[in-house]
């Protein structure tokens, strides 16, 4: 029951702020919608503490019960989602502030956390995938929340429709499941794989059309264009949805499947080469854009690559890690950026800003802090995860050392435009018009809590020989790995490496965009990067635009039909026009029409 | 026999043509009394021409029927009176087509 409650008590707020929100005066609904989602994270934490639980309806559907498990993986991932949450949810207290669509904002917030936990305590395929379409709805509805503006509406559906394709892939590949095992829980699966003798092509196909479910929803190559485009939303919504929680799932579902997925080494491979790919297009994408929130949005889906590259090789803790800490500074940096909008009354472009250090004291600090934990500034959390991915990829199984090279690579990127994001936005002269004023508390508190989370989160889990919480933690729930040790000077003098990496991408970045002398071919580099490197204007071309010709083309037969049989309607409505005039309404009309009939049968009668 | 069963025809066209020429309710109501009336004579004629008792009852029956359709037909008379003061079947023409 209690796990239920978890689900039920967001739930509860949607449907509450949803039918009662109008009426309530402008803070009330945030506060109970914080309030839900704060009571929900104590639910989770207790739940956790209390050794976690299990919870199922038997016969939901003919042999798939609804159950719903809180294991060290779901305990741990619920006190990210609903933990984050609930901050972001009184973080937009202050955000949302006067805004004429406030409760149904808090309402949308709250039914994301409902679906989320869904998602997240599910404990078979089906009940997950319920909350991966909730989470997907709910992105929807809160991407286009100004939906008044076209360009907005449009991204949501850009969104939506592209979280379809990957949707199928997670459809088809439950359904392959079932038909291999006749079980879609995912306990039961987990003994059966690990005790199976299936075709392991099958067995393959199933993990690799799971995976395509996840690339969509994680923003992966090649499905990784409706996240920038994600940003038309307001503030918090990008940093719950499309950073720290919601993009997320897909690392989820893969470390869920870990058991899946460790037996299939040819899958993680490719999982790995889409990570490492999307780390690179994400870093290299981020280093051109112009708007605050989209240097942040794409180094998302950068981070999200490096996830991927961790459960591709293997290291589905070390992902998780991620995932954990990536929720707290990324978290954080939309915030900041969030606060700096508010702040510059809704100016996004990065050139109309600059030397807000001196008017935002607080949230420069939080800008400051979230920026380097992305870049990996050493010790702060980023670094610490990110390195563990980077060594990851020579330790675990399904790594190499193309892989690892690749990684340190973009970490030097991520330095680099984590910088020029900061020198962007606070350093240097102040280029904008108005007065900058600084946020609420009700806006920098919540910020206060994130910015101790992104320094010191890397903390549960550090290299040998220190100690680690999180892997002996989550280990029952995740498959067992084989892991490689290095030799202790090894790993520590990689993290040296990737320290001094982070160091002189930071460096790096400080000098070239403080001095704005800028070489000629960084310049056409920086149009390409600022265009994401046409990504968009290439599926238009191939895949958007000739989908809209045949649309036309059914549309133009389409009509034709409807011509057909609005005229097939017009004959009958005419005839029946002229059939009804034979009701004169005179009763004496019909009684002679009776009796002529009844004459006509009788000669008949009597003449045949 | 061949008699009763003129008269029995002629009373019913008689009925008819009154059914279908006059315009008061009541008259056309008099009218159908009329052929079934003349039913009953056609009846009674076939009955005892045949020497079977069926006739008879069936005109019996007619007559409870006859009855009771007076004790319907003459109360919606008096309910269109009162409500337009006329009891001309040309004045019922709302369900013209």
């Amino acid at each position: 029951m209690l796990l239920l409650l978890i689900i039920l008590l967001p739930l509860l707020g949607f449907v509450f702020l949803g039918l009662f929100g109008k009426q309530l005066r402008e803070p009330a609904p945030g506060v109970i919608a914080s309030a839900l989602a704060g009571l929900s994270f104590l639910l989770v934490l207790s739940g956790v503490l209390t050794g976690g639980g299990e919870w199922a309806i038997e016969d939901w559907l003919p042999g798939i019960p609804f159950g719903l498990v809180l294991d060290p993986l779901s305990g741990y991932m619920g006190l990210v989602v609903t933990g984050i949450g609930f901050l972001i949810h009184v973080y937009a207290i202050g955000y949302m502030h006067g805004d004429e669509g406030f409760s149904r904002f808090f309402a949308y917030l709250n039914f994301f956390i409902a679906m989320m936990m869904t998602l997240v305590l599910a404990g078979s395929y089906p009940v997950m995938f319920i909350g991966w379409e909730g989470v997907g709805l709910a992105s929807f509805l809160l991407i286009g929340f100004w939906y008044t503006e076209k360009v907005n509406a449009d991204s949501a559906r850009k969104a939506f429709i592209t979280n379809r394709i990957g949707d199928l892939g997670f459809l088809l590949g439950m359904a392959l499941l079932y038909s291999l095992f006749g079980t879609l829980s995912i306990g039961e699966l987990r003994e059966a794989i690990e005790t199976s003798t299936v075709l392991p092509l099958a067995l393959g196909t199933a993990g690799l059309l799971l995976f395509v479910g996840a690339v969509g929803k994680s923003a992966q190559v090649p499905l990784m264009v409706w996240l920038p485009d994600a940003m038309a939303g307001p503030t918090p919504v990008s940093a719950l949805i499309h950073a720290a929680t919601m993009v997320t799932a897909g690392v989820y579902l893969i470390a869920r499947s870990s058991f899946l997925y460790a037996n299939l080494q040819d899958v993680s491979y490719v999982i790995a080469v889409i990570g490492i790919l999307t780390a690179a297009y994400g870093a290299l994408s981020a280093l051109g854009q112009w708007d605050i929130k989209k240097i942040v949005a794409y180094s998302t889906i950068s981070q999200l690559g490096y996830m991927f590259l961790a459960v591709g090789v293997g290291a589905y803790w070390i992902a998780l890690f991620h995932v954990m800490t990536h929720a707290f500074y990324k978290a954080l940096l939309f915030m900041a950026s969030g606060s700096v909008i508010h702040a510059l009354g809704g100016e996004q472009d990065v050139r109309k800003m600059g030397g807000l250090k001196k008017y935002l004291p607080r949230t420069h600090l939080h800008g400051l802090v979230g920026a380097l934990s992305l870049a990996g500034f050493p010790l702060l959390a980023g670094f610490w995860s990110k390195d563990a991915i980077i060594t990851a990829t020579l330790a675990y199984p399904f790594g190499g050392t193309g892989f690892y090279l690749a990684g340190l690579a973009v970490a030097l990127l991520t330095a680099v435009y984590a910088m020029r994001w900061y020198v962007l936005v606070f350093l240097g002269e102040y280029k904008g018009s108005g007065q900058p004023h600084e946020a609420p508390p009700v806006m920098t508190v919540p910020n206060d809590v994130l910015a101790v989370g992104a320094v010191f989160a890397g903390f549960l889990a550090l290299p040998e020989p220190l100690w680690n919480l999180i892997e002996p933690y989550l280990a029952p729930a995740l498959a067992h790995v084989e892991v490689h040790h290095m030799s202790l000077a090894l790993e520590w003098g990689l993290i040296a490496l990737s320290a001094v990496v982070a160091l002189a991408g930071l460096y790096l970045g400080y000098l070239a965009f403080t001095r704005w002398a800028l070489p000629k071919w960084y310049l056409t580099f920086q149009t390409w990067s600022a265009n994401a490197f046409y990504v968009d204007r290439v599926y238009n071309a191939l895949i958007v635009n000739p989908l809209k010709e045949l649309a036309l083309v059914l549309a133009l037969f389409d009509g034709f039909l409807d011509t057909a049989y609005i005229a097939l309607a017009g004959v009958s409505g005419w005839l029946g026009n002229r059939l009804a005039r034979l009701q004169t309404g005179y009763v004496r009309t019909y009684g002679a029409l009776m009796v002529l009939g009844l004459v006509a049968v009788l000669v008949w009668g009597v003449l045949r | 026999m061949s008699y009763y069963l003129l008269l029995s025809a002629l009373l019913f066209a008689i009925g008819l043509y009154g059914v279908l020429a006059r315009r008061t309710a009541i008259l056309i109501f008099m009218s159908i009394e009329l052929m079934l009336n003349a039913a009953n004579l056609a009846f009674v004629a076939f009955a005892r021409n045949s020497g079977s008792l069926d006739g008879q009852a069936m005109a019996l029956v007619v007559i409870a029927l006859a009855a009771a359709e007076v004790a319907v037909g003459l109360g919606i008379i008096v309910a269109v009176f009162r409500a337009r003061s006329s009891t001309s079947v040309d004045d019922l023409a709302e369900l013209r087509g």
